[in-house]
């Protein structure tokens, strides 16, 4: 088990994330991903080592100096594409394709996606995944928290 | 001139050899800060820069001073990274999926920049918006589904009916006649009334009119039969070309089409988008036709009868319409969602009853049960809803028709009573009226019918216009001798993430070659190559010294010849499995194959032997049965080249000395690829090539690399301390 208070992850060249345990031992390269990011967002972050494999895992990475926490918290956003659907612009289905237009953390983005049945994934009542054609990614954590139009839309569609 | 580098520009500021003309440019779609965006990655003879949305120019670096390039892939995305040559390694920009594969390749050019090689890459402009209407495709470089030409692909759909020419035509009087026919009755209804019961006279006139009507309903009904006959005829001949055309086109398409796609949604193609497709030519066309029609006629009529009542009585129509013009497509939405629900139902209830030992041996009756109940009430709510919407929709509409009639009887009733009518007249406008607001409900769905059917028709045509493999028959027919070369292979099925990294090695003919390294070292996809399933992305696989692609592909598979770990049996007898690759072999080939694939004795004892039905993919027989079966099935095919996936794996000991000693009579005179994770049973192979993330760790014989102690040596050892603790439990 690693103890977090050991932990120190810096940038060293630039953008590099190295990380060093303790005195004793350093990782030239560190990954971290998230081991269950849709079921427990935020809980139990995985640092992988270059090659991949696992240097700890971190149930509650709360307990990380504010330091690494802003470091971690910068090399995800870079490493996590997701989008993160704030508003639902319109949505038409046509053709058996369904074209989308969101508003997400990352800006405005126009998307299609194909046969919802297997790009629509809800995770629970209210938690909602969307692929495009591409596989790109678009979340909706809470429908119930967007607007009355955006869940409108997606009541009709889906 | 460049704009002043950004603030955190790398290194070296711009200088007159970075403004070469770019050899590469590619547009990314995330800005630095991680929103989308725009950034253009340029790769010129000297430099990789980053162009940022206003043009500046934000990182640059000679390509002397790189090593290496690479995708990183990201979660939905990827980075381009470049290692430089002081080992540093960094990030470049970054992109989502949409454009991934292109920076892959391009990672790959600057790597060949960086070596002083030739730029040797394919960096296709792919086409991601529609170029008439700016709309995004559904699949790059597809095409738009709201472009397409309707009218010509109608002309295409009716080009099925070419062959059926005369039963449509015929079809296509019978339904005038069927329109004629139904306007008949309230015609004669009204003369009845007007001519022999208000008047009270001509009874003879009654018989006679009853006689036409009998008439009327005797042909109505001839023509009925007949027409429903030619609609099947139609329904069933059309569906079945439709069918035929598209299996044969599935049939030919290379195999990352069937990567792509799920087998299910492809064999919904075949059911349901042909369907769709006939279903709209035999049956909702006639149906438009004549419905159209008889509204033409019964207006017309009407007119002709009274135009003030007719009018009246028809006021409430554009009510109808623009009530089912509104409210049909949220409706069909609402029951396409109930297709939905009713689809995961159906997914878990297989699942559910398939697994079901599972099931019980967790104990997880209650939890299977809770998720059955979850879907069972979300497909109820949906159902619920959507029937009940409709019944308000049908309710409204029913409201609207009926107001028709009672306007008719207030208005006419009031002109009868008035003498500005016959109640004969009355009578037979009261009659037409019903084959008014009939078809008039149902136009509204004409529209969705269409455009349903035009997206099946356009997903049916779109795999016919596949490309399909290149077969190219126009190749001299070439007997292979069993060389191969693998010249700097590399491929990957995903273009953004190679699996093979430059392969090159050279098997003799009837060398015995074993593949061996941990899984997903490129060991299938190796062989994929060889059977052309795929086709490398760069570098070429030489067969007999020629590039394999100057083969025609039906005459280098019909000289390859497979035995997969999970051998897969046709419904069919033993017999028919085993000559499978030559269909023409007389039954003493086929007893010839079995006995040197140590079948003959097994197949004997079944009751049926030779004509045992081996059920659905083989299910009757045991793994060794399949297994022995499919060698003798390519001992039969007898091919120049042979690949064994791993052909001894889960079955008894016994079973695989059989096996073993069929393996060794297949291979000989025959250049052998063989997977095997059990790396004893490789032990006689001429050569080992051990293959590590897609590149050739090692290769020589087995005493060879045991000497070595290097991968394949470790690998080994490992698996005897395996073996070992298997044998202890």
């Amino acid at each position: 088990m690693v103890n977090p208070d050991e932990l120190k992850l810096f940038y060293e060249p630039k953008d590099r994330l190295r990380l060093t345990l303790g005195e004793e031992k350093s990782y030239l390269t560190v990954k971290p991903v998230w081991a269950a990011p849709v079921s427990r967002p935020g809980a139990y972050l995985a640092l992988l080592d270059g090659k991949g494999e696992e240097i700890a895992l971190l149930p509650d990475p709360g307990v990380l100096s504010p330091e690494n926490a802003a470091i971690l918290e910068a090399e995800l956003r870079l490493r996590y594409l997701t989008a993160l659907v704030t508003a639902i612009v319109h949505a038409r289905q046509e053709y058996g394709a369904t074209y989308w237009s969101v508003e997400t953390d990352r800006g405005p983005r126009d998307f299609v996606t194909q046969s919802l049945q297997e790009n629509a994934q809800w995770f629970s009542e209210t938690h909602l995944l969307l692929l495009d054609v591409d596989g790109n990614r678009f979340e909706i954590t809470d429908v119930t928290a967007l607007d009355a139009r955006s869940q409108a839309i997606i009541g009709a569609i889906l | 001139m460049e704009t002043a580098p950004h603030t955190d520009l790398r290194r070296h500021p711009e200088s007159n050899r970075a403004a070469a003309e770019p050899l590469m440019r590619l547009e990314a779609d995330f800005a630095e800060t991680g929103c989308f965006g725009h950034r253009v990655l340029e790769v010129t003879s000297e430099s990789v820069r980053v162009r940022d949305g206003d043009g500046a120019v934000s990182f640059l670096i000679p390509i002397a001073e790189i090593k290496s390039a690479r995708n990183e892939p990201l979660v939905g995305g990827g980075r381009l990274e470049i290692t430089t040559a002081t080992g540093e390694i960094v990030p470049v920009l970054t992109y989502s999926l949409t454009v991934a594969a292109r920076f892959s390749e391009a990672a790959r050019g600057i790597e060949q920049l960086a070596k002083g090689e030739p730029l040797a890459i394919t960096l296709k402009q792919e086409q991601t918006r529609c170029a008439k209407c700016n709309r995004l495709l559904p699949e790059k470089d597809g095409i738009c589904p709201a472009c397409i030409n309707r009218n010509k692909t109608l002309l295409r759909i009716a080009g099925y009916l070419k062959p059926y020419r005369k039963q449509a035509l015929w079809l296509a009087g019978i339904s005038v006649l069927q329109t004629a026919l139904n306007l008949a009755p309230p015609l004669i209804q009204g003369s009845l009334v007007d001519g022999v019961l208000t008047a009270h006279r001509h009874i003879g006139l009654l018989f006679g009119l009853m006689a036409l009507w009998l008439a009327t309903l005797v042909v109505r009904t001839g023509a009925d039969v007949k027409s429903g006959w030619l609609i099947s005829y139609l329904a069933g001949y059309i569906a079945a070309d439709l069918r035929a055309g598209l299996y044969r086109a599935i049939e030919f398409l290379p195999l990352t089409f069937f990567d792509k796609k799920q087998i299910g949604a492809i064999a919904s193609r075949v059911n349901q988008d042909t369907d769709r497709v006939w279903g709209f030519l035999v049956e909702g066309v006639p149906f438009f036709l004549t419905n159209a029609l008889q509204l033409l006629g019964v207006v017309i009529f009407l007119f002709r009868t009274s135009w003030q009542l007719t009018l009246c009585i028809l006021s409430p129509i554009p009510v109808v319409v623009a009530i089912s013009g509104i409210f049909w497509k949220p409706v069909s939405q609402l029951y396409h969602r109930f297709g939905q629900k009713w689809a995961r139902f159906q997914i878990h209830l297989n699942e559910s009853l398939s697994g079901i030992r599972v099931v019980k041996a967790f104990a997880q009756e209650d939890f299977e049960n809770k998720k059955f109940l979850d879907r069972n009430r979300e497909l109820r709510e949906a159902g619920v809803r959507a029937d009940s919407h409709w019944h308000t929709i049908f309710g409204a509409m029913m409201f609207f028709t009926g107001l028709g009639t009672l306007i008719n009887w207030t208005v006419g009733g009031y002109m009868v009573y008035a003498h500005q009518m016959t109640l004969g007249a009355f009578w037979k406008v009261n009659a037409l009226l019903a084959l008014v607001y009939g078809p008039l409900q149902w136009f509204a769905m004409i529209n969705s019918w269409f455009s349903r059917a035009m997206a099946g028709a356009e997903r049916v045509f779109e795999v016919m216009d596949t490309d399909p493999e290149q077969y190219d028959d126009s190749h001299p027919s070439h007997d292979i001798q069993g060389e191969v070369t693998f010249e700097n292979v590399r491929f990957g099925y995903d273009k953004s993430n190679p699996v093979l990294k430059g392969l090159s090695f050279t098997a003799r003919p009837g060398d015995m070659i074993g593949l061996v390294g941990k899984s997903g070292a490129g060991k299938s996809t190796t062989i994929n190559l060889i059977c052309r399933f795929y086709e490398p992305d760069a570098g070429s696989i030489r067969i007999d010294g020629a590039d394999y692609r100057d083969i025609s592909l039906q005459e280098l598979r019909r000289q390859i010849g497979i035995v997969l770990q999970e051998p897969f049996l046709f419904n069919g007898t033993i017999a028919e499995n085993i000559a499978y690759g030559k269909p023409d072999a007389s039954f003493e080939e086929v007893v010839t194959a079995a006995r040197a694939a140590n079948a003959h004795n097994f197949i004997l004892s079944k009751p049926d032997g030779y004509d045992t039905m081996v059920g659905e993919r083989g299910a009757k027989l045991s793994g060794g049965e399949r297994q022995r079966i499919s060698i003798a099935r390519a001992i039969l095919h007898d091919p120049k080249i042979l690949i064994l996936d791993e052909a001894t794996s889960s079955v008894d000991v016994e079973t695989e000395k059989q096996i073993q000693e069929a393996i060794g009579r297949l291979i000989e005179g025959r250049t052998t690829f063989a997977i095997a994770h059990r790396l004893s049973t490789l032990r006689n192979a001429t050569r080992l090539i051990v293959l590590e993330k897609g590149e050739i760790a090692e290769m020589g014989t087995h005493a060879e690399l045991m000497e070595k102690k290097g991968v394949f040596c470790n690998l080994v050892e490992t698996q005897s301390q395996i073996n070992e603790i298997i044998g202890l439990g």
